[in-house]
């Protein structure tokens, strides 16, 4: 049972960094009140968790629990973002999160021993083992014959993000169109809020990361609903891959923006069960996003189109 | 009244392609219709900001394919002339590349002639090095933009273009008759081909006359120089740089996330120089500061990143200079212009074109330091860091350019001009 504590422990730790980006992006302050029911809304989860993540805050003195009820930001505004985000990163069970986003950094390479990993990150050989389980259950690592273990593509290229679109091209229409397809209308509902909100703000003022975030809970959202089981495995550990490996911060608000309408136009589609129209409006958002900067450039010479490129 | 429909015309190149959608999203602002007439690979990144695109045809299909084997010949070629000095490069470097910009306007023309008479712009604004002459012949007002180098528009007072020379420099005569014959056989080529279009010749050494409409130049106050032929101020208006509105940068935390931010970034083309950067991403491992380097598509190059040090393919520029304490860069004029807008200090390590003019720049205005790229050593370059790191009188110099650059709106400026130009035609 050690990978399910491990993982709700995860759970929790994903929520307690969406909550300091939840403050980042309103703009609070040291001393702001942060409202349970506020929180559970702009997260899209129920109090319990949310407390739960806001109790791993309180512990490391991102927040403080006060007498007249309700946690409390502990940090001056500019601190939040860094060192907020940084304290968390270093919080007991994130470990395998720091591994992967090592790798993905290029930190360390492809291939690990479980003590090469011990030496860097200083923790016991049991915390690395985990580690490495709660990344083989994602699909990130792979065990190899032997002590060493390997870790599958990351999205951290861009070529690989271009491939990753041609995956999510080929599976993710077809897991609207599989017989079964069944939405949880409250998750959609929040989630459409929190397109809404996000919609809102000024340009200059979106955060690729915080788009990055809706981005995979709404895909996330789609693949779960989905009638194919197989779909649904393969599309939600991609999503997570995405979430925790995915480098792109090239977006320019206006397409961020265009993607967050076309998200709502297909839970249009979804909710009115026009599935079919869905299906096809999710072809066009995935090609839209396909569209990447050319590679390298130089007068004269016609620039080089990334892999992938439509 | 319709609103007018201004088409840019950037060149292939990220610096005059970003600048322009600076100015065309404050001409959206102003209720103009900005649209883009973009190269052959560059589909996509204008319609990204919100703008109709219209791509020249390609010349044919076999170029098309060409163009990956067209850029592995040219890093395999061009790369070791990475490293020499703007005058070796002229024979290396800016022959070919000036005969490879007259295939590009020759084999541009028709194209373009039947875009602009499908599109009907009511202004055409041209941000490249060299004139297409259906531009010219489009009977509708065309726009300078100078988005390189001051140096672009020649003056005795002014150094040489691309020579990276003061213009008192005992070898500029020997330079611009280097560079005239380095750039002969095109330019002669050039003016054959303006002749078939109904253009006058233009004299040795230039490819794109100045506009009788309106000019825009980038070039800072900060950084111009004294010319002894003043540009009229009715036709040459300076912007004072001009930065486009992008996409916030959140720098991603680092396992040792502590000290200045430097950003480091030599282009799309520079980050082709994996060893260049290679090697100073060894001595970032050890300097107490946070890097964030631009390694364009080059990622997977890179192995055992150091903990203070973080690898990305693209940055939204502007908002990550905005946030830098120091800022690495090849000299690109938007690059240089970016770094004095937001006040940063430029540690500039030029390879080609402008970037050599505004190395010397940089150190001839205290602005930043000129660091040649292959000859430095580890702590010669941990001690320009640290020099422009910590000098507190360069710090209150570059917070002056950076608010008199800021209260200029540059792009505002661009905006009005075109905006009058168009009402006075």
């Amino acid at each position: 049972m050690v990978r399910t504590r491990s993982n709700t422990r995860q759970n929790h730790l994903k929520l307690a960094r969406q909550i300091v980006e939840v403050a980042l992006e309103r703009g609070l302050g040291c001393g702001d009140h942060l409202p349970e029911t506020t929180l559970s809304e702009a997260c899209g989860v129920s109090r319990t968790p949310i407390r739960s993540a806001l109790k791993l805050l309180e512990s490391n003195d991102i927040v403080q629990r006060r007498e007249e009820g309700g946690y409390f930001l502990n940090l001056a505004p500019e601190e939040i973002g860094i060192k907020g985000i940084s304290q968390l990163d270093e919080m007991e069970g994130s470990l395998a999160a720091r591994i992967l986003s090592d790798r993905a950094e290029r930190r360390i390479t492809d291939v690990q021993s479980v003590s090469a990993l011990v030496r860097r990150y200083n923790v016991p050989r049991s915390a690395v083992l985990n580690a490495l389980k709660i990344l083989s259950s994602d699909g990130v690592v792979a065990q190899l014959p032997g002590r060493a273990w390997a870790f599958q593509p990351l999205l951290d290229t861009p070529n690989a993000l271009a491939e990753s679109l041609s995956f999510r091209l080929a599976l993710e229409p077809q897991a609207i169109t599989a017989p079964g397809f069944e939405m949880d209308s409250q998750k959609a509902g929040l989630l459409r809020q929190q397109m809404e909100d996000f919609l809102k703000r000024s340009d200059g003022s979106m955060s690729s990361v915080a788009f990055l975030h809706l981005d995979c809970a709404f895909h996330s959202l789609i693949a779960e609903s989905s009638g194919n089981r197989f779909i649904c495995g393969a599309l939600l550990a991609h999503q997570r891959l995405r979430l925790t490996t995915q480098k792109d911060h090239s977006i320019p608000d206006f397409r961020l923006r265009q993607s967050l309408e076309e998200h709502l136009d297909i839970l249009d589609s979804l909710e009115r069960m026009q599935h079919q129209l869905a299906a096809d409006q999710m072809v066009l958002h995935l090609r839209r996003s396909q569209i990447r900067k050319p590679q390298a450039v130089n007068r004269g010479l016609l620039p080089l189109a990334r892999k992938g490129m439509a | 009244m319709n609103k007018p429909v201004i088409a840019f015309f950037p060149e292939a190149s990220f610096g005059s392609a970003l600048n322009c959608v600076g100015i065309a999203q404050q001409l959206q602002r102003q209720g103009a219709v900005p649209v883009f007439l973009c190269h052959q690979g560059f589909t996509g990144v204008f319609d990204e900001y919100g703008f109709k695109e219209y791509q020249l045809p390609a010349s044919s299909k076999a170029a098309s394919q060409r163009t990956e084997e067209s850029w592995q010949a040219f890093i395999t070629a061009h790369l070791e002339h990475f490293n020499q000095d703007p005058l070796a490069q002229l024979e290396t470097y800016v022959r070919p590349t000036w005969e490879a910009i007259v295939d590009t306007a020759i084999q541009a023309e028709k194209g373009l002639e039947t875009l602009i008479r499908r599109i009907k712009p009511d202004a055409i604004v041209l941000d490249n090095v060299i004139m297409f002459p259906a531009i010219a012949n489009a009977g509708v007002p065309w726009i300078r933009v100078v988005s390189c180098a001051e140096t672009e528009i020649p003056d005795p007072n002014v150094p040489p273009y691309l020579s990276g020379m003061a213009a008192d420099d005992p070898g500029r005569a020997g330079f611009e008759a280097a560079y005239l014959k380095a750039t002969g056989h095109a330019h002669r080529r050039y003016n054959a081909f303006r002749g078939r279009r109904g253009l006058p010749p233009l004299p040795p050494g230039e490819f794109l006359e100045t506009s009788p409409h309106l000019n825009l130049l980038l070039a800072p106050e900060a950084v111009r120089h004294q010319r002894q032929h003043p540009l009229p101020e009715d036709l040459f208006v300076f912007l004072e740089g001009c930065v486009r509105e992008e996409a916030r940068f959140d720098p991603p935390p680092l396992p040792v996330n502590e000290g200045p931010i430097i950003y480091l970034s030599f282009g799309s083309l520079g980050a082709i120089d994996t060893d260049l950067i290679g090697r100073m991403i060894e001595v970032f491992a050890s300097f107490p500061a946070r890097f964030y380097v631009n390694v364009g598509g080059f990622l997977e190059s890179y192995q055992s990143v150091p903990n203070n040090v973080y690898l990305g393919s693209w940055f939204p520029q502007p908002s990550t200079v905005a946030q830098a304490d120091l800022f690495i860069h090849h000299g690109g004029n938007n690059s240089y212009c970016e770094a004095l807008y937001f006040g940063v200090p430029s540690l500039v390590m030029p390879y080609c074109w402008d970037g050599h003019d505004n190395g010397l720049r940089a150190a001839q205005t205290g602005t930043g330091i000129h660091m040649q790229r292959d000859s430095w050593t580890p702590q010669q370059l941990r001690d320009a860091m640290t020099k422009l790191l910590e000098d507190k009188s360069l710090h209150q110099r570059m917070s002056r350019i950076s608010r008199f650059m800021k209260a200029a709106n540059g792009a505002a400026k661009a905006a009005d001009s075109i905006l009058r130009t168009l009402s006075q035609t």
